[in-house]
């Protein structure tokens, strides 16, 4: 009568056992299986490549040494998956920093300020309750000389058997002095799997 | 008269304690790094016929540093690639990601690939490939 739980439990215990430990993975040493969707290392990838670019083309360097301050504008997800696209913003914005050559800005953006604490503290004035030597000034933010704004476009193929996935990654930064985009980039990551594995 | 010889004996021992080596420290000078590193797996199909760079010029002033490398490959194969950045004093200066880049080649295939520094403060580097273990 017990004979039939006990050997559930016994199966159920060996199974569990078989199964993938959850581990940390080191991006510096990444060998896992590609994904058909965009994970982190396509995302690197676009984010090397481009801050590669465009330092190289010296977009980002300002003929008098001081650093560029930047906006980050749109990034649209033009692609099946759900896609924050500060997954790329992101890294690019430290390594231009890092740089020493860019500065971005997170007081102004086109859906409101990143951080709204510039503004928030401003309303700080004239409060009885602070100390006003430590209150903002006016006049002190700076407003940005360049914005970056890009799209990450996704098509469908059949290939034979299998099916290919392409991303595109658009990227331009703009002078905002002149409108004209001086620096663009677009970074193609293809790739081709079995038709029974999703790319959304 | 016996204490003077054992005072001198004593004074010279302690005077030629104090001129021994040294360990240097480990500086920049001192670290003797390869600026190509290729691994065993990689080296049978492929040969890097070239290794160049150079600083560019930067519009405020300061120059970047830039490596490009060739690889000619002897029959198909992928590889992963990664730069390293150092600065004057041997010490990692941080890029985008950690990530090897993968590139796969066709037989007799030649192609190149360019880095660029991510500061001015970089002077060197090291070139790292690997076979993808996947």
């Amino acid at each position: 009568m017990f004979k039939l739980p006990i050997v559930f439990c016994i199966s159920m215990l060996m199974l569990a056992g078989c199964a993938t430990p959850t581990r940390y993975i080191d991006p510096a040493a990444d060998d896992g299986p590609v994904t058909m969707t965009m994970d982190y290392r396509d995302f690197e990838k676009a984010a090397t490549e481009a801050v590669d670019d465009m330092l190289a083309s010296g977009a980002v360097s300002k003929p008098n040494g001081e650093r560029y301050i930047m906006v980050v504008s749109r990034v649209t997800n033009d692609t099946m998956q759900r896609i924050d696209t500060d997954q790329l913003t992101k890294k690019i914005r430290v390594a231009l920093l890092r740089s020493g050559k860019v500065v971005t800005t997170t007081a102004v953006g086109l859906d409101g300020a990143e951080d709204e604490m510039s503004a928030r503290v401003r309303e700080l004035r004239d409060s009885e309750e602070f100390d006003q030597a430590g209150v903002q000034r006016k006049g002190t933010l700076i407003a940005p000389d360049l914005s970056l704004s890009g799209k990450i476009l996704q098509r469908n193929h059949k290939a034979g058997k299998e099916q290919q996935v392409e991303y595109y990654i658009q990227l331009s930064l703009t002078d905002l002095a002149t409108g004209l985009a001086t620096w663009e980039v677009e970074t193609p990551i293809i790739k081709r799997g079995p038709n029974d594995s999703v790319s959304w | 008269m016996r204490f003077q010889k054992q005072i001198i004996a004593f004074s010279c021992a302690l005077a030629l304690a104090g001129c021994a080596i040294q360990p240097p420290a480990e500086t920049a000078a001192a670290i003797d790094r390869e600026q190509l590193q290729i691994d065993p797996e990689v080296n049978y199909f492929v040969a890097v016929t070239e290794l160049l760079s150079q600083r560019i010029a930067q519009p405020g002033g300061e120059t970047l540093l830039q490596i490009q490398y060739a690889i000619e490959a002897r029959s198909n194969g992928d590889l992963a690639w990664k730069v390293t950045w150092f600065d004057p004093n041997g010490m990692v200066v941080k890029g985008v990601g950690e990530g090897y880049r993968k590139v796969s080649l066709l037989t007799g295939q030649t192609r190149y690939f360019t880095a660029t520094a991510p500061h001015a403060r970089v002077t060197d580097y090291q070139l790292h490939l690997r076979e993808p273990q996947q």
